[in-house]
């Protein structure tokens, strides 16, 4: 079981930083930080959800986040688990993900990626619930799906990734994969939030009824 | 000197926790490939900088002004 092999261990759990010290400490995106602080994309609805989900005997009391200061995802996501730990008085830590491999490596997304951010939910005592990585599901899609199609605009044969875009391609290929996905992060932003919830309820039967 | 050596080289906007930053710096370096690197992490100026150019690293700018974000299998990091 995961508890059984963490490297979080409670003591270690306590070291993680506070929310205003990764701020205060960051070289970079403070502004962007606060921008998102300042607009965290939740609802009433999700907040009422993550308070109730609280208040169960096993639920999240302790929040786990793996980040960088100079990740987009990371300020964009971050803030808004601040606001969830600070509307339902969870314990949030955050780690710094080149600071704590370790951590990091229990936690790589689909058991290889260093992605981040990671959120992970914990009980009272330390016991772990689930957790939230990177992007949402239909944030992934969303993207492999942008690939697909703008391969298939440059001519490039179906089912080309973007490892198997010819170099020469790229600049092009890059240019417009950035102009389709970056006006969906404000709706990733809330997909996330979605998919954090879906993922507590799936984890704790007695939220789905939260 | 009338030549200014910075601009004789490509300038190069990384993050060092980027695999695909770090992936392209092996790659120049095994080549021999002489570069100009500007750690975006390290500097809120640096990355504003290269948030000029684009908004992927890593961000090269070649010589001729030309400029590329990413780069080998991934796509990169966002800034």
């Amino acid at each position: 079981m995961l508890e059984a092999m963490t490297v979080v261990t409670p003591a270690r759990f306590e070291q993680g930083l506070s929310y205003a010290d990764f701020v205060a400490q960051a070289k970079v995106n403070r502004d962007k930080f606060e921008k998102f602080y300042n607009d965290p994309a939740l609802t009433n609805d999700d907040i009422a959800f993550f308070k109730k989900v609280a208040t169960l005997p096993a639920g999240p009391a302790k929040i786990l986040a793996l980040g960088e200061d100079w990740c987009g995802d990371v300020y964009r996501e971050l803030p808004t688990v601040v606001r969830i730990a600070e509307a339902t008085g969870a314990e949030l830590r955050v780690f710094r993900r080149d600071e704590n491999p370790d951590i990091m490596d229990e936690f790589l997304l689909n058991g290889k990626s260093r992605a981040i951010p990671v959120f992970v939910f914990y009980t009272k005592d330390l016991r772990y619930i689930t957790r939230f990585a990177e992007r949402s599901a239909g944030a992934h899609k969303e993207l492999a799906a942008a690939i697909a199609e703008i391969g298939a605009k440059l001519g490039l044969p179906p089912g080309t990734t973007f490892a198997t875009v010819p170099d020469a391609t790229k600049p092009m290929f890059l240019q417009e994969l950035i102009g389709q996905i970056t006006p969906r992060f404000p709706d990733w932003r809330k997909e996330a939030i979605q998919e954090m919830r879906t993922l507590l309820s799936t984890a704790l039967p007695a939220a789905a009824h939260a | 000197m009338s030549q200014d050596p910075v601009k004789a080289v490509p300038i190069v906007y990384t993050i060092r926790g980027c695999d695909a930053c770090v992936k392209l710096l092996q790659k120049w370096d095994s080549e021999g490939v002489t570069y100009d690197e500007r750690r975006v992490e390290l500097s809120q100026g640096v990355l504003d900088e290269a948030r000029k150019y684009g908004s992927l690293v890593p961000i090269v700018v070649w010589p001729d002004g030309t400029v590329q974000q990413g780069f080998g299998d991934s796509i990169g990091c966002f800034l």
